[in-house]
């Protein structure tokens, strides 16, 4: 329904610096990945699994892909499925790196910030 | 945003096809194994589809989504749009020829104003350097621009001007003049000469494209004349020999210096044959002293800005040196002296561009109508399509992305107008322009289609567009979905209201445009039986200039006198006269006249006083009655006592009280700087009717004083003669010039009607254009009632079923019908008129007279709305009468 609308942009906003964090992460320590395995491992991760669908993915991977900080390629998965693989890149690295470190320096300051308050 | 995702975005809106392609496998693959995961956990093969789906969270959405991500979605949709749209206009051409073509009428109407007021107004003269730094300097008029000035003025500006520098000096307009090419000395062609200073071309900062171009150093006596190109181009085929060989003009001789740049007209729209320097023409031309004469009025000064100089305060110092010179010459009658930016039609620019305005808000009026017609028509598309958008907006289309595809539509449309109207624009401007009465000597106005008209034309086509085009398209978008897909017709009293708020706004303005076109003719026919104070039918002229075949003062009145007798011996002359100045032109000779024991009201001795040189029979001729006194006679020559004849205003300003005849004016005579010559008695021996001359369009008349010709010789000279039965007689006449002398070609003839139509040419001109327009918006009008009256009968169909299956009478169906588009016809007709009343108001300068509120071209109009409102009528009422019930009841 339209009137929704608004409401789900704001989600996916909301998660958008975290969810290409948490899919360069997966893909740096799990090697090459396919949409379906990233979403899992994301449902693992995440609290709740409801919280998004899998094909929220989808944009960020184009993204990161367009930035240069993934490629992806078709191949053949074990069971035999045709699967498009997506890998980070060296300048992924580099970027997963930065991200991680200002994310933690934004939590450390947040998490400061709540525990002055309380 | 890198430039490198742009990059990307952008190439993936190209490459669509494979982006897509790879998406759909992706995702594909992505379900797969998404269900074979729910089947491990023991799903049919059914739920773990459904599951799978569920968990992706809709197949479109997310590839919606990854889209957005991937390309610039707008731009990619632009692009599904025009696709789309190009396929509906296709499917119905004759809306999209009717909306085409109102929409190419409308903005073609308007850029062939355009074009005309930007050749005239802002285009940059070519071939002159730093056009923007040049001013225009005459003899203030009353109610703004100037009028010629004289040479000794000129001289004083150049003197005494600080804020100027290049001051110099051209005719207002060129006359034909005999000329003869290199190596032979006969002059049987005729050339248009535009004599100016010696500095002008230096002023103008013009450029040669063979040999040079005079200049001061020429001195004041130098012969030497320059070619324009196209002169060059046409009579000497580029022969670049040219150069430094002699031409004879007038039988002058002159040295041809070089040829002008391409293109090159100076500032204004007169395209010469070629410059010469007017110091030497005058002074060959044996007319009085025109270089000393101060109260002349032939010459237009002009001047380049001093570096840092503004307008203002060179218009201020020209302002104040026109002052000094009324206290030191106050025998030229009292005459001030304006700067304007260079312009075109210096002077006029003020009359051009208020033309030119209101010809703008006409032609935009009927741009107006068909805007409104094609809202109309898309409200009803957008109608007819409700179901198929109330489905997209069900299945989640944005609305913003249903207007933009939409307004698509319109943009199409508009664009194709728009270029169907640069080409009708081109069409109009070269059937308009040779309906134009033709100055009596050759001008060039460049009307091209440069960058300014383009833009105009885009931005106007644009503008109209989402104009039209906004209203329909948010109308459509808020379609109430779930009433469209139920197919129960909900009773959208806001919509309709809309539609008929673009009927009656049709209405309104093209009732608007024909009460226009009507109130014009009215004024034609009017000006044509206002009494001007003259018979202008059945007269012929002929315009000489005494001094091309070298006819001094001495020798001219008697070659003069001689030629009157022998026109007035030809078998179709009724009476013949001779004259300097004929009515409804718009050249006039203007000298301080002074009245014994009356003052001026500046204090002066002098008043400004139009004068006129005719010979005996001028009265008779034009059938100007006499009110007291008598004509000139023969033996009033050089030799005689100065007489005058005065008009009836004239004698009234002055002698309120008094019998005219038998009082003496005087004729002020400036000398040098200061020094008054002794003014010149003359006694008045007559008084005539007024005459409404070159003010026409006001509808004055001016006051006027004649005296003999014999008594005050002048070199161009007009025969006026008034035929038998109306008959042309211009071949006899030139014949009859020729047999008297071969060297003295006639430089102009027609006749007095149509010399005065040069007078009438705004009224003609706006006549014409809001005639035709007007009939456009009325079709246009037309149509929009049928639309409306078609689409309400079409809703109704079952209502009108169900009446006429309960007994309702054939009459009661027709007034049903009728009465909705009648209601809409009267509001619109009431808003039109009153909207024409205002505009005749502020028009009544253009109408002569014609009563604002004119019953013949209102009540006409509103006829012929009323007419056209019932045949629009005809065939949705026929359609509603011919309903048959148990039809229209199945109807779905």
């Amino acid at each position: 329904m339209p009137s929704e609308a608004p409401k789900r942009r704001e989600k996916v906003e909301l998660l958008q610096g975290t969810l290409d964090l948490i899919v360069l992460r997966a893909l740096s320590t799990m090697g090459p990945q396919h949409a379906y395995a990233l979403a899992a491992r994301l449902e693992q991760v995440a609290d709740h699994p409801l919280t998004l669908n899998q094909g929220t993915l989808y944009p960020a991977l184009v993204r990161l892909e367009q930035k240069g900080w993934i490629r992806s390629a078709w191949q053949k998965t074990e069971n035999n499925r045709d699967a498009k693989y997506y890998a980070i890149t060296k300048a992924g690295q580099r970027a997963l790196g930065q991200q991680t470190e200002r994310w933690r320096r934004l939590a450390g300051l947040v998490d400061k910030l709540l525990l002055g308050e309380s | 945003m890198s430039i490198r995702r742009i990059v990307l975005r952008l190439v993936n809106v190209v490459r669509r096809g494979t982006a897509e392609r790879d998406l759909a496998r992706e995702i594909a693959s992505h379900l797969g194994m998404l269900e074979d995961g729910f089947r491990q956990r023991g799903m049919t093969a059914a739920e773990a589809r459904r599951a799978a789906r569920l968990a992706l969270g809709g197949v479109e959405q997310t590839k919606e989504r990854q889209r957005d991500a991937r390309s610039f979605v707008w731009l990619d949709d632009a692009r599904r749009d025009l696709a789309h749209s190009a396929r509906l206009l296709r499917r119905s051409p004759a809306f999209a020829l009717t909306a085409v073509l109102s929409l190419a009428i409308g903005i073609g109407a308007n850029t062939a104003i355009f074009t005309v007021a930007n050749a005239l107004l802002f285009r940059d003269p070519p071939g002159v350097g730093e056009p923007d730094r040049l001013v225009d300097i005459g003899v203030s008029r009353e109610f703004g621009g100037f009028n010629p000035g004289s040479y000794p003025m000129y001289l004083d500006v150049r003197e005494r001007a600080t804020t100027l520098t290049d001051v110099y000096a051209r005719v207002m307009f060129p006359h034909a003049k005999s000329f003869a090419p290199p190596g032979t000395s006969r002059s049987v062609e005729r050339a248009f000469a535009f004599e100016v200073t010696t500095n002008y071309f230096t002023a103008l900062r013009a450029t040669p494209s063979a040999g040079r171009l005079f200049d001061e150093s020429d001195g004041d006596r130098g012969p030497v004349a320059v070619v324009s190109h196209r002169f060059w181009t046409r009579r000497f085929n580029k022969d670049p020999d040219i150069v430094g060989r002699t031409v004879r003009v007038n039988g002058q001789p002159f040295v041809v210096a070089g040829v002008a740049s391409e293109g090159f007209q100076g500032t204004g729209v007169v395209a010469p044959d070629l410059w010469l320097p007017l110091t030497v023409t005058a002074g060959a031309s044996g007319a009085r002293s025109s270089l000393t004469d101060r109260s002349g009025g032939w010459l237009i000064m002009g001047g380049r800005l001093e570096p840092g100089v503004l307008l203002p305060q060179a218009a201020a110092e020209v302002d104040a040196i026109g002052r000094a010179l009324n206290q030191e010459y106050p025998a030229s009658g009292s005459r001030g002296l304006r700067l304007l930016r260079a312009s075109r039609v210096p002077g006029n620019d003020t009359v051009i561009a208020v033309f030119a305005s209101v010809m703008m808000i006409i032609v935009s009026l009927v741009l107006i109508v068909a805007c409104a017609n094609l809202a109309g028509i898309l409200l009803a598309r957008a109608a007819a399509r409700r179901r198929e958008i109330a489905v997209r907006l069900a299945m989640g289309a944005g609305r913003a992305r249903l207007v933009r595809q939409l307004l698509t539509e319109t943009v199409v449309l508009f664009a194709i107008g728009g270029v169907a109207g640069v080409v009708f624009a081109r069409v109009m401007t070269s059937v308009l322009v040779p309906l134009l009465p033709s100055p009596p000597f050759p001008i060039d106005v460049t009307l091209a289609l440069d960058g300014r008209v383009m833009l105009f034309t885009i931005v106007l086509s644009f503008l109209a567009a989402v104009l039209s085009g906004l209203a329909p398209a948010l109308q459509a978008s808020r379609a109430d979905v779930v009433a469209s897909l139920n197919d129960t017709v909900p009773r959208r009293f806001g919509r309709t209201r809309l539609r008929g708020a673009f009927v009656v706004t049709q209405i309104a303005f093209s009732l608007l445009l024909v009460v226009t076109a009507g109130l014009f003719v009215r004024a034609l026919r009017q000006a044509g039986s206002v009494d001007p104070g003259f018979d202008p039918r059945g007269v012929e002229l002929a315009s000489l200039d005494l001094s091309m075949a070298g006819y001094t003062d001495t020798t001219g009145p008697r070659f003069a006198s001689d030629l009157l007798d022998r026109v007035r011996q030809l078998g179709d002359v009724q009476t013949a006269t001779l004259a300097v100045v004929v009515p409804g032109g718009f050249e006039g000779i203007g000298n301080g006249v002074a009245v014994p024991g009356v003052t001026a009201p500046d204090g002066q001795r002098f008043f400004n006083q139009y004068w006129n040189m005719v010979a005996p029979g001028y009265f008779a001729t034009l059938r100007i009655p006499f009110v007291d006194g008598r004509d000139f006679t023969v033996s009033e020559n050089a030799d005689a006592e100065r007489v005058a004849i005065v008009s009836e205003h004239f004698a009234r300003r002055f002698w309120p009280e008094r019998n005219a005849v038998g009082q003496f004016i005087l004729r002020g005579v400036p000398g040098p700087r200061g020094v008054d010559l002794p003014p010149e008695p003359l006694r008045v021996v007559g008084v005539v009717r007024d005459v409404k001359s070159s003010s026409l369009i006001d509808g004055l008349a001016e006051s006027f004083v004649y005296v003999p010709f014999a008594q005050r010789y002048m070199p161009l000279v007009t025969i006026v003669a008034r035929t038998t039965r109306g008959q042309r007689i211009g071949d006899e006449l030139r014949a009859l010039v020729a047999s008297m002398n071969p060297g003295l070609p006639v430089v102009k003839s027609e006749t007095l009607d149509d010399s005065m139509a040069l007078g009438l040419v705004s009224q003609r001109v706006a006549a014409s254009i809001s005639g035709s327009l007007g009939t456009v918006g009325l079709v246009l009008a037309a149509i929009g009632i049928y639309g409306m009256a078609m689409y309400m009968v079409a809703r109704r169909t079952r209502e009108i079923g169900i009446r006429i299956a309960l007994g309702a009478q054939r009459r009661a169906i027709v007034t049903m019908v009728l009465r909705q588009a009648l209601w809409l016809a009267v509001i619109g007709s009431t808003i039109g008129l009153a909207l024409a009343a205002a505009a005749s108001h502020a028009l009544s300068g253009f109408l002569f007279g014609v009563a604002p509120l004119d019953p013949p071209a209102f009540i006409g109009a509103t006829v012929l709305f009323a007419i056209a409102t019932l045949a629009a009528c005809y065939v949705p009422v026929r359609r509603a009468t011919s309903v048959d019930p148990a039809v229209a009841l199945r109807h779905d």
